[in-house]
């Protein structure tokens, strides 16, 4: 999709959005209602039991665990926590769903009336068409790097997952066309945490924004590890459109399978034209649910029975309702680690690193804490080196070898060690690089490979002048052409005293005693 | 004494034979191929088995023979012939709610009562047959054929536990265990002459019992005395962390105290409906005598009405398919039960399983139920049938400031014609008129024989009706009674 | 309030059964009279009365977050009128894909 088609667009209608965010609650132990643990994969059917398979007779527990995330995931979102809440039946029949209903919550969910400040800035900005007439009162801030809009939670509940389905004989697995369908329960019951959005997005940035947000938010709690690709975290968005100035509400449609946040900003972006052209041609939107296919970057309805859903919800009677009293709930609030927003604060403050960067290491809570054990060790005027090289070539090398922090062969004592190796001039910025790389492939510390390849920096300035002096003696035409006015040889004459000190020297003092010497 | 005798092992409580037992009187395998011996010859007749498990009761028996054997302290109930519901899973078995739609479904958990009274010592003799899904109160809607009762072959047990009803009434078993949603355990105990009761909502685990109505199910036993009563109680109760809505109440010794008497417990009629409409005028007379005979015996019998439960039914017929038709969900074909042949898609395989499947009082249930819940109908029907609810629990509340104890008929009438009700499902729901209003209030409830009709000789029972989670003083009341009338309950068994 | 035709037939297929015509047409006619004996209790007044959903008044009821042994695939599976690869096997599905 072409930025400036959506730009174009949103400069005649304003589009509206609301977010429904599934989290699985993948750090906890067990299923929402059973024993069975929670991981991802396996063979299908083998981590199930009477409950998790619907057997006739079986009776849904709760986990406490699950019942304090959510709680702790709304007040970390200044949602206020119901102090009467309940389970219900949410009603229809799906093979993935054991007991043809899932238990769910309804009018009475654990969580309420909270919000999600976000910042857009970057070329997102330009999406906020509506920014200098600034309408909307959820907004918060603007500058020159770009705006705050606060986002209202409409509820965060807790409910059970669905099984998997398998479609075969089909296209690319999808179920139409498929001849048949393979149904894998392993999956069935584990805790997922349904977060409810305001329709207050306005622009698919911010949307992706808010999604990021909660991600980064729910990493700080450690309640889930949001894996957008293994579905941990599913984002589904309800858009519509209006022309601007107009009040009432355009006719909306539900997205789904939107499993990444660029993903998620280009089907919303691609919907919202979408709209806008049918609307443009005199058509009419009609509510409807439909697929953003990746592959060909488009939205499709999806086949729909002309049946209306009738849930028949009603109160889950194999369980009791839930009252939570003020002591608990603060007992609760009480385990609210340090959230994002505020550590990205603390970096700037304390490390003054640029916003940006404190941001971005904020984002990840893991990712942050690598980052404070190794700024520990080097002290915090190593700090912004530290960044660059954990957000530069570290995130590079995980990225690049598909692994998470916890499987990565560089620890955070090593990156530290090699930032202070750089910091103290043992080695060069470009030798660092190379230690690097052999880090990541032996393991070995930074110091360890330095003195064993032999890779310290030559800083003694007897052995940098006798370099330099035997590259003069063995370059007298060059030694010439330079004394004539042509300075540009410096680099050459750098890069030679480099070799013959086989790439060792201390490149500050190579240049400056060449400088000294040619000049003379 | 000897167990060759069929009639002497028929006769025997569940102390008899745990005493016997760890005298060495005789043996737990002997207990175990008497009561084979005796559902041998009564069985064709009575219908009251689903399935036996003569394997399982013989490792169980010779588990219990093998204690003895090494002199070890024997568990309470060791070696009582026991049967159970056919909705309740037990691995080894068949579990299949005397529906098509499980015919062939095999148990791969136990359920969590019927594990206690195993671990009790109790030696597991069969699955009892049941109206669908527990869903009728004449046992007469079994995908399986009827249950008959013992005391005539041509009438009904009762229902929906009337399998296990007949069972223990015919001296098949010596126990069973029911479930109660609105009077199945009570109901049949009445028509069947039998002990019959339905703790206090909570107080046994539901897990592993295939769920009818959730916030309406509680197991119980059937026997042939107060004392087995409290005895199968003692086993099967306490918390569960398998069932989120099992209590963590105390669990007392519930033989403790019942020869008390009743001398100062304050006994109330529940006046209004003893004289309901359709309540036989010799069941009114046999409440009426048993009231007397508590007074005879020291109780401060009082009066009171009960105009809430009046609506209890009702408000029953609501909750109950709704409840059920949600629960019932989960019977779609894919994971396990009947599947319809040749489906042509998902929804075609969901709608013949289902309509294949289920016996016609199981549709007419879900759809009663899926209509109550649907959309624009919720307020009227469950909302307004749980707001009665409330009523009744407060109405039963402050009867239980005045009363230890209330007393009703069980059933409206004895046990009725096979065939007589069957096609007209508003009279059989009648039937549960005196249970149902316990089930929504959560209460405790136990059916003692107290008369046999003059013109039928069937049995008669009265409801002893306590106050939540004090089973005690209902089955201390209970005792008494049974003790000062001191009727004989073996049916006759004619035509056998 | 009385049940039509119409309604039994919406009833059915919410509640998956393939019913005939004659099963249609006779539990509209037992449904509307079990539906007639309960409007007594719909003129109760309960203005104000809040509702029961189990007589017991417990709260809170939750287990700890610990890992039980499930069931082997095998016993799973054991009651599986089809499967596939150790996985439950359907028939095509045809409709709307439905979410969590
Ligand atoms: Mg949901
Ligand atoms: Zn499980």
């Amino acid at each position: 999709m072409a930025k400036d088609r959506l730009t174009e667009v949103l400069e005649r209608y304003e589009a509206v959005i609301g977010l429904e965010i599934h989290t699985e609650l993948t750090s906890l132990n067990s299923k929402m209602f059973c024993g069975c643990p929670v991981a991802f994969g396996g063979e299908p059917n083998t981590r199930v039991c009477p409950v998790c398979l619907g057997l006739p007779g079986a009776l849904p527990v709760p986990n406490e665990a699950a019942v304090e995330a959510t709680v702790l995931a709304g007040l970390s979102v200044e949602c206020a926590i119901a102090p009467y809440s309940q389970f219900h039946r949410k009603q229809y029949f799906y093979p993935d769903m054991p007991k043809d209903y899932q238990i769910s919550q309804y009018d009475l969910p654990f969580c309420g009336f909270g919000h999600v400040d976000i910042e857009v800035d970057g070329d997102g900005v330009a999406e906020r068409i509506d920014l200098d007439a600034a309408v909307s009162a959820n907004l918060l801030e603007r500058d020159s790097d770009g705006y705050v809009t606060r986002i209202g939670v409409t509820r965060i509940h807790l409910e059970e997952d669905t099984g998997k389905m398998v479609h075969v004989g089909g296209s690319e697995g999808r179920i139409s066309g498929a001849d048949h369908s393979l149904v894998d329960f392993n999956r069935a019951g584990t805790p997922l945490m349904e977060l409810v959005s305001e329709p207050d997005i306005r622009t698919p940035e911010e949307a992706r924004r808010f999604a990021q947000k909660l991600r980064s938010i729910f990493l700080a709690l450690g309640i889930s590890d949001c894996s957008m690709e293994e579905g941990s975290m599913r984002v589904d968005g309800n858009v519509s459109v209006r022309p601007r100035g107009q009040v009432e509400l355009g006719t909306k449609s539900e997205i789904k399978n939107m499993n990444s946040f660029k993903t998620l900003h280009d089907a919303l972006a691609y919907e919202i034209v979408r709209q806008a052209d049918e609307i443009d041609a005199g058509g009419r939107i009609v509510q409807e649910t439909r697929h953003y296919d990746v592959g060909a970057k488009r939205t499709s309805a999806l086949r729909s029975k002309e049946e209306a859903h009738d849930y028949r919800y009603f109160p889950e009677p194999d369980m009791v309702p839930f009252e939570f009293t003020p002591e608990w709930i603060e007992g609760i609030r009480a385990r609210l680690p340090e959230l994002p927003d505020a550590r990205r604060d603390r970096f700037v403050r304390d490390f003054g690193l640029p916003k940006g960067d404190a941001r971005t290491l904020a984002a990840d809570a893991s990712f942050a804490d690598f980052f404070e054990e190794a700024v520990a060790l080097t002290g915090p005027s190593l700090a912004k080196p530290l960044v660059n090289w954990a957000l530069g070539d570290f995130s590079a090398y995980l990225n690049a070898e598909g692994i998470s922090l916890g499987e990565s062969r560089v620890t955070s004592a090593m990156l530290a060690e090699l930032v202070e190796l750089i910091g103290d001039g043992t080695i060069s910025g470009k030798q660092g690089k190379v230690v690097f790389v052999e880090m990541t492939t032996s393991g070995d510390a930074p110091g360890a490979i330095v003195a064993l390849r032999g890779m310290k920096q030559v800083s003694d300035s007897d052995a940098i002048e006798a370099a330099v002096d035997r590259v003069m003696a063995a370059s007298p035409a060059e030694v010439a052409n330079y004394r004539a006015g042509k300075t540009t040889l410096i680099g050459w004459f750098v890069g030679q005293v480099m070799r013959e000190m086989k790439g060792q020297g201390n490149p500050g003092l190579v240049n400056e005693v060449l400088a000294r010497k040619l000049d003379a | 004494m000897t167990v060759s005798s069929l009639s002497d092992f028929s006769q025997l409580s569940a102390r008899a034979i745990r005493d016997g037992i760890v005298s060495g009187e005789f043996s737990a395998a002997e207990i175990a191929s008497a009561a084979y011996s005796r559902i041998d010859a009564l069985e064709p007749d009575i219908h009251a088995f689903n399935e036996l498990t003569p394997q399982l009761a013989e490792e169980a028996a010779a588990r219990i023979d093998a204690k003895v054997a090494a002199g070890e302290l024997l568990p309470p109930l060791a070696g009582v012939p026991a049967a159970f519901k056919d909705n309740m899973n037990l691995v080894g078995t068949h579990t299949t709610c005397s529906s098509r739609i499980l015919k062939n479904y095999q148990s791969v958990y136990d359920c969590s009562a019927v594990r206690r009274l195993l671990d009790a010592g109790a030696l597991p003799i069969g699955k009892c047959n049941m109206d669908e899904f527990a869903f009728g109160s004449s046992t007469e809607n079994s995908a399986f054929g009827p249950t008959r009762n013992p005391w005539d072959l041509d009438r009904v047990p009762g229902g929906s536990s009337g399998g296990s009803a007949a069972a223990v009434a015919a001296g098949m078993v010596t126990v069973s265990l029911g479930s109660d949603t609105g009077g199945s355990i009570r109901q049949p105990g009445a028509l069947t002459g039998t002990v019959a009761m339905k703790p206090t909502y909570g107080r046994v685990s539901r897990y592993g019992i295939v769920a009818f109505a959730s916030s309406l199910d509680q197991i119980g036993p059937f026997t042939r005395s107060v004392e087995d009563a409290a005895m199968v109680l003692n086993a099967i109760a306490g918390h569960d962390d398998m069932d989120a809505t099992s209590v963590r109440e105390a669990v007392p010794d519930f033989t403790v105290g019942l020869g008390d008497g009743v001398k100062g417990l304050r006994v109330g009629v529940v006046r209004d409906m003893v004289d309901l409409e359709g309540c036989a005028p010799e069941v009114r007379a046999a409440t009426e005598s048993a009231l007397a005979t508590l007074a005879t015996l020291g109780a401060e019998v009082g009066e009171i009405d009960l105009p809430m439960s009046q609506h209890g039914l009702a408000a029953y017929y609501i909750i109950g398919p709704a409840e059920a038709s949600s629960n019932l969900a989960r019977f779609d074909g894919i994971r396990y039960g009947y599947r319809a042949p040749d489906a042509a898609d998902v929804l075609d395989l969901y709608m013949r399983s289902r309509a294949e499947g289920f016996g016609a009082e199981s549709i007419r249930r879900i759809m009663l139920g899926t209509h109550a819940l649907s959309s624009g109908y919720y307020d009227a029907y469950y909302g307004t049938a749980q707001k009665t609810r409330t009523l009744i629990t407060r109405e039963f509340a402050a009867a239980f400031e005045r009363f230890d104890v209330l007393i009703t008929p069980t059933a409206p009438t004895v046990a009725f014609k096979i065939g007589e009700k069957a096609e007209d499902p508003l009279s059989m729901y009648l039937s549960d008129v005196y249970t149902i209003p316990l089930n929504l209030a959560g209460l405790p409830g136990i059916s003692v024989p107290c008369a046999k009709s003059a013109t039928t000789g069937l049995p008669i029972g009265v409801q002893i009706i306590g106050n939540h989670f004090d089973e005690s003083t209902m089955l201390r009341v209970a005792s008494a009674l049974e003790a000062a009338l001191a009727l004989d309950m073996t049916p006759p068994l004619t035509g056998i | 309030m009385s049940i039509s035709e119409a309604d039994v037939r919406h009833v059915a297929l919410l509640a998956r059964l393939a019913l005939s015509d004659e099963q249609i047409v006779r539990l509209q006619a037992e449904l509307n009279s079990i539906l007639g004996h309960i409007e007594h209790m719909q003129a109760l007044d309960l203005e104000g009365v809040e509702p029961t959903s189990h007589s017991i008044p417990l709260r809170n009821a939750t287990r700890p977050d610990v890992v039980r042994p499930g069931l082997s695939r095998e016993l799973a599976l054991l009651n599986a009128p089809e499967a596939e690869n150790g996985a439950f096997v359907i028939p095509r599905i045809v409709g709307a894909e439905e979410g969590a």
